[in-house]
């Protein structure tokens, strides 16, 4: 026994002539998949299906889930399912996504510390004497981008979830360009650097802040299966039994240690903006897990030191 | 617990003060209403100053004398702009602060950042049909949301030339804008106006001319965008007062 589904854009028009036919005990993927066999060009993960709004209702459409069954979304005794597709746009995984991110202020920040000639080059001539701020700033900066990219391949494990192609070139302008702007000015000839005595505190915490985080890295790691199943967990353990996100926490403090050590009005702009949209990823993270963990008090106890430090914070 | 918000009407303790509250609400809505009728008026007489003074000036003398002639009207209307971001802020508006932000940011940027800051700019010709592209503009959606504040409704064909004027006005403002910055880059880059030096403590450095610059080059693609935008509101805004007829 088959059951048809009907494939329409979200002015109504079919999509796909006659509808997809499928097995009764089809779940959604295997829906995205026979769209996908019908239409090359729509590869699962750029298809965003919902059930089409009834004419007058208000709201967001129902999000189709791809690991229920297909037949869960049939209303009454309905003879074929209509479904509304919608193209996504052209998807990257988030490991592409991220090395490009990361692989910009890897390359253009030693260009600045390696090549003064950019400076003389914008009217700034004479000798120019290297402090030692400088230089360790661009190996903890290095260290830095380097850690992350080899997260990216070695530690994270992401799920299924893409991301647009445009996003590549929203994020790697604003990761590109904020590089650029913190090494012209660290490696800037009238470079003023702080006391020693800072300088050390401000690199030893923000290397602290660093091996900190890689270890929040590796308890994430272990919520998820090798092949990104296991859904969105409640992490526990080390920090994050004090705060939800402990990985972005780490971040910003680690960013805070650099700019203590390198005093740049460019790097303390990057702080408050990187902190700002950690912290509300974090925020959305942490209702997406409160949602998910509804019903067991255990686990909604566990948050309320969260919680108090998110409203405090508020 | 103790920081969740727990609305009123639905708190046991406090029930039975919720006809107080109905009150209460009609009232804030009440007081909301008249302090956007009184500041959206109080901008419109700004503005229609600096039309009728410009107009004024360019019938009796000529362009040259228009800057001198509106400066006082005009930079108390455009910053009082700066109180339409905060009402989007805090909701007693809806305009998103997206499309508030540029809008008026650029306007303040025009005014005080160059006319007033480099006086060499004033004379010229583009000062006119700056601040008549922005007056006209002005006079026409202040006294379309003032009407709306105090009446509830606005005529038609206010709600029509609020829709339609900037097919005209916006491309001829923003070209004065952009004109009038490129005028001042000379003597922007003569001073020092504005400028950080290195080397300092916080190790920063501002140079006003290079910001001039990249105003300039932002001024291209969000012009465009912020054109598409108004064409969509266009859109939006006289379709759904064509069903209400």
């Amino acid at each position: 026994m088959n059951m048809k589904v009907l494939v329409v854009s979200r002015s109504g028009r079919e999509i796909i002539k006659g509808g997809v036919e499928l097995k009764e005990t089809a779940i959604v993927s295997d829906l995205n998949r026979a769209i996908h066999h019908r239409m090359r060009k729509y590869y699962p993960s750029r298809q965003r299906l919902t059930l089409p709004l009834q004419p007058g209702s208000q709201g967001k459409p129902v999000v189709l889930d791809p690991r229920k069954k297909v037949r869960e979304y049939f209303r009454g005794n309905e003879e074929k399912l209509t479904v509304v597709l919608k193209d996504l746009g052209a998807q990257v995984s988030y490991k592409t996504l991220f090395f490009w991110e990361y692989l910009g202020p890897l390359i253009i920040y030693p260009i600045f510390y390696y090549y003064p000639a950019i400076y003389e080059y914008i009217g700034y001539t004479g000798e120019r004497i290297i402090h030692p701020a400088q230089t360790y700033a661009m190996y903890y900066w290095c260290f830095h981008y380097f850690k992350r990219i080899m997260e990216t391949f070695f530690i994270h494990r992401f799920s299924h979830a893409t991301s647009p192609l445009s996003n590549v070139f929203r994020n790697c302008a604003y990761y590109w360009s904020f590089g650029a702007y913190i090494a012209y000015f660290v490696n800037h000839p009238l470079y003023t650097p702080v006391s020693d005595l800072q300088m050390k505190v401000g690199f030893g915490f923000g290397l602290l802040c660093q091996v900190a985080n890689f270890y929040c890295h590796i308890l994430l790691r272990n919520l998820r299966g090798p092949s990104g199943e296991g859904g969105y967990q409640i992490p526990q353990g080390f920090l994050f039994n004090l705060v939800t996100c402990a990985n972005y926490t780490t971040e910003i403090y680690q960013w805070l240690g650099f700019n203590i050590a390198t005093q740049t009005v460019a790097g303390y702009v990057f702080l408050v903006v990187a902190a700002s949209i950690m912290t509300n990823w974090a925020l959305a993270k942490h209702r997406r897990l409160k949602k998910g963990a509804k019903g067991s008090k255990n686990i909604l106890d566990s948050f309320q030191i969260s919680d108090l430090v998110y409203h405090l914070s508020m | 617990m103790a920081f969740t918000y727990i609305p009123t009407s639905q708190n046991p303790r406090v029930s039975g003060e919720t006809v107080d509250l109905a009150t209460m609400a009609s009232f804030l809505s009440t007081v909301r209403r008249v302090y956007l009728t009184i500041y959206n008026w109080m901008v419109f007489v700004g503005w229609f100053q600096v039309l009728y003074l410009a107009l004024r000036t360019l019938y009796e003398t000529d362009y040259t004398h228009v800057y001198h002639a509106v400066e006082k009207p005009l930079q108390l209307a455009q910053t009082a702009a700066v109180l339409e971001i905060l009402h989007g802020l805090v909701g007693l508006v809806r305009s998103p602060v997206t499309a508030t932000l540029p809008q008026i940011g650029s306007r303040l940027y025009v005014t005080w950042g160059i006319l007033w800051s480099f006086p060499e700019t004033r004379t010229h010709v583009l000062v006119s049909s700056l601040v008549i592209s922005w007056s006209i503009t002005e006079i026409i959606r202040y006294s379309f949301f003032g009407l709306k504040e105090a009446l509830g409704f606005a005529p038609s064909w206010l709600l029509w030339l609020r829709y339609s004027t900037f097919f005209i006005f916006y491309p001829t403002g923003i070209t004065s804008e952009v004109g009038l910055i490129y005028i001042a880059l000379p003597y922007i880059k003569a001073s020092d106006k504005y400028c950080i030096r290195m080397p300092n403590k916080w190790n920063y450095a501002f140079d006003y001319f290079y910001a001039a610059i990249v105003a300039l080059g932002i001024y291209f693609p969000g012009g465009l965008h912020m054109y598409l935008y108004m064409i969509g509101q266009r859109k939006k805004a006289l379709s759904k007062s064509g069903k209400k007829d």
